[in-house]
């Protein structure tokens, strides 16, 4: 277990140098986009404290959802396989629509339409799960991360107040990393 | 204990001694001490640095856990160039999991950090401390970060360089303080020490003065005595001779008489018997003054060349009868024995009485021995004698097998009158003739006595070294020589008795006779009278012309014209220490007729 999740960690290290290096193809390689962007959701989670009501259970496993379009395909199950997030195992959840009762810590919308991401959004509004959007620059439908492209990197903004009014900590080392930090509403 | 003591007993004991080695091993110890507490200072502030330096490169460290999570390389530079602020830091790296290089910094192109992520820990090189911390991500490394920092800043590097420095030169100077302090001490130590002793030194030879005075002093006091026992004993006896001179000549003359008055025969032996015991009491008189004047040093001497040796050869038949038959008489005399200038008669008389003080030590019988030597009184012996000269002495020693003497009795023995014989036994006045005889001879005498043992009496009389002088011939009876062709005689006596007994005697003889009673009398008198052929004058005279003046005054006159001195003492003119003037004549008061004519004859046969 613990082998396999170096080797899943070394794995991500690579591909992650490899993205640096690469910036350019990064663009110019969709897949590589996406890796990244698979990659980054996974690693959200350390940076995030959720309420324990955002767990059903203590037990229960982290859960990473995608809603809408399922762009990554089987890279994100290789990013989180066997992975753990404290002492929680992590399962990804691929949803048409999301609900309260699916329990999930970090949902991914899946759409760069603003109008359908508020829609995929809505069910779990105000409920302690951190929204990622992607690339979406209607600053009403940004989700509290929100994946942009600077420097032909992929970089993310954070809207901070919508984290804290969901009762989700977003710790400094990972506001500091934001592109910019949205202003509340 | 005195302050002498004490120093010495500060400069034996073995605290004294031990001081400078306790003193350099207390600040060697304390030099150890201070290095140490730098040293262990240097040591705990490196460790506080790295402990420092250590939690700096765990906020770096969980600072840009994201920035490495995230690829964001620009935050991650962001973050190492802020350390810029601390000028402490020299450089800074962050590499990735893979250990390439992810950000750096440096404070200057001489601080590189390593291009590749250099192992874990903390490495302490040339005062630089490096630490290389890993950047974890919920339990897996995902990176590092690397940290140089400056160990010590020059100045405290400095200052504690200085510190050490200001401790051994402190140490130093503590040391050379008690250095110079101890040879200091030591130093004055030894002088005192060497003062202390030339102290002593000048304290046993003050001692030694103080012993030498009193020796002297006793010395002096003792010849002052002496002196002034001499003064009186020699006036009453100079006065007591002239007494006798006027007795024996009366009797003389009144014999000389009787013989004209032609008593019956029975008559004559009484007269005879009677004018006899008057002389031969007279004449004991005069013995006595003879002893008191030889005591006195005023007894005119004759001295003449004297070989003792045969002297005291000559001598041992009268001791031997002198000393009876249970004393043992021994001569022991010295090969190459020097001659003496003395008195042959004097020091005859010194033996006797020195016998006869020996017999009488020795009731039951015993021994006398008389020893002679050459000896030599050096200047070391004669220092505490007030008139004895060095010089070459011929030793008579004699001793005796009797009682001995105690301490006082040594102490007064030359004194005269002073006797421990029985009353009538003894006059005291033999060794009383014995010293002054000795001291008019220039000589020394010595007694050593021993209660029970005996006595040495030891007689140094000064080696004669001018041999000039005739020795004595033996003495024959003649009867008194007359006047030849009646020459003419001056007689110049103040004591009218005196004068007028000479001139019946002179006449008697046969001479012509011419008196005066002083000096100027009789100097007219030898202008008057060419005939004059012998003056015979006392030495005292009044009227401020003594019998010596007179003499050379008439010898100006008439230089042919002899010259007899008659005295009861010599006093100044006539004798010069003790000695007769060579070629001077001297009859000594009271003289015999037959004397007298010896004397007489004798000084006008001389050519």
């Amino acid at each position: 277990m613990a082998l396999c999740a170096r080797w899943i960690l070394g794995v991500t290290a690579v591909l992650l140098a490899w993205a640096s290096a690469n910036a350019v193809r990064a663009e110019e390689s969709g897949m590589l986009e996406l890796a990244v962007k698979a990659t980054f959701l996974y690693k959200f989670q350390p940076f995030v404290i959720w309420p324990a009501s955002a767990f059903p259970a203590p037990a229960a496993p982290f859960v990473l959802c995608v809603v809408g379009k399922h762009p990554f395909g089987l890279l994100l199950d290789k990013v989180v396989e066997g992975a753990r997030a404290g002492d929680r195992a992590v399962t990804i959840r691929r949803l048409a629509t999301v609900s309260p009762d699916d329990h999930c810590q970090i949902l991914y919308v899946g759409t760069d339409d603003p109008v359908v991401a508020k829609q995929l959004e809505a069910p779990v509004n105000g409920a302690p799960v951190l929204t990622v959007t992607d690339e979406i620059k209607e600053q009403t439908a940004k989700g509290i991360i929100n994946f942009v492209i600077a420097d032909n990197r992929v970089r993310f903004e954070i809207d901070n107040a919508a984290a804290m009014s969901r009762g989700l900590v977003i710790s400094s080392k990972l506001l500091s990393l934001a592109v910019s930090e949205a202003a509340g509403p | 204990m005195t302050k002498a003591a004490l120093l010495r007993y500060i400069g034996r004991s073995n605290l004294w001694k031990a001081t400078p080695i306790i003193a350099l091993s207390i600040a060697a110890v304390l030099l150890a001490a201070g290095i140490a507490i730098a040293l262990m200072a240097a040591r705990s502030y490196e460790s506080q640095k790295s402990r420092e330096v250590g939690v700096q490169a765990e906020i770096l460290s969980s600072t840009v856990s994201a920035a490495l999570t995230f690829g964001d390389q620009k935050a991650a530079q962001e973050y190492v160039g802020a350390l810029a602020a601390n000028p402490e830091i020299l450089s800074a790296a962050i590499y990735d999991s893979a250990g390439a290089q992810f950000a750096t910094y440096s404070r200057s192109p001489d601080f590189q950090p390593p291009t590749r992520m250099p192992p874990r820990g903390t490495v302490a090189e040339n005062n630089r401390l490096s630490v290389v911390t890993p950047v974890m991500q919920e339990r897996s490394r995902i990176g590092a970060v690397f940290l140089q920092v400056v160990t010590e800043p020059e100045q405290r590097r400095l200052a504690r360089a200085g510190i050490i420095a200001l401790l051994i030169t402190m140490v130093a100077i503590v040391v050379g303080v008690l250095g110079i302090a101890h040879s200091t001490l030591t130093r004055a130590n030894a002088e005192l020490e060497q003062k202390s002793l030339a102290l002593a030194e000048a304290n046993r030879s003050l001692m030694k003065q103080i012993d030498e005075r009193e020796k002297a002093e006793a010395a002096l006091r003792q010849a002052q005595k002496m002196e002034a026992i001499g003064q009186l004993t020699g006036g009453v006896a100079h006065d007591f001779n002239n007494l006798l001179q006027i007795i024996l000549a009366s009797v003389g003359t009144l014999r000389r008489r009787a013989l004209r008055w032609n008593l019956s025969p029975d008559v004559t032996a009484d007269f005879n018997a009677l004018v006899d015991g008057a002389v031969e009491g007279a004449n004991r008189a005069a013995a006595l003054t003879r002893q008191l004047l030889a005591f006195a040093r005023r007894q005119p001497l004759e001295p003449t060349k004297i070989d003792v040796n045969r002297l005291v050869a000559g001598m041992s038949e009268l001791l031997r009868r002198t000393l009876g038959e249970a004393v043992a008489v021994e001569t022991v005399l010295a090969g190459g024995l020097w001659s003496i200038f003395a008195d042959a008669n004097q020091l005859e008389s010194a033996l006797i009485n020195l016998a006869v003080n020996a017999r009488d030590a020795m009731p039951g019988g015993g021994e006398l021995t008389i020893e002679t030597a050459n000896a030599y009184l050096d200047e070391a012996y004669v220092r505490s004698l007030p008139d004895v000269p060095a010089g070459q002495f011929v030793l008579i020693a004699v001793t005796d097998t009797g009682s001995g003497m105690t301490e006082a009795v040594l102490a007064s023995a030359f004194e005269p009158f002073f006797t421990t014989k029985d009353i009538g036994h003894g006059t005291g006045l033999g060794l009383s003739q014995v010293y002054g005889f000795v001291k008019q001879s220039g000589g020394h005498i010595k007694i050593y006595s021993e209660l029970g043992a005996g006595t040495t009496v030891k007689l140094y009389l000064p080696r004669l070294i001018s041999p000039d002088v005739k020795e004595d011939g033996d003495p024959i009876d003649l009867p008194p020589p007359q006047a030849l062709r009646s020459e003419l005689i001056l007689v110049v006596e103040d004591e009218e008795a005196v004068r007028s007994f000479t001139v019946e005697m002179l006449r008697e003889l046969g001479y012509a006779i011419l008196e005066a009673a002083d000096g100027h009398a009789a100097l007219r008198l030898i202008d008057s009278n060419p005939a004059i052929q012998l003056l015979f004058t006392d030495v005292g005279l009044p009227g401020g012309v003594n019998g010596r003046q007179l003499a050379d005054e008439a010898l100006i006159r008439r230089p042919e014209l002899k010259v007899l001195f008659t005295s009861g003492y010599t006093r100044n003119a006539i004798v010069h220490g003790g000695r007769l003037d060579a070629g001077v004549a001297l009859i000594s008061k009271p003289f015999t007729y037959a004397a007298l004519a010896e004397k007489i004859r004798q000084v006008l046969n001389a050519s």
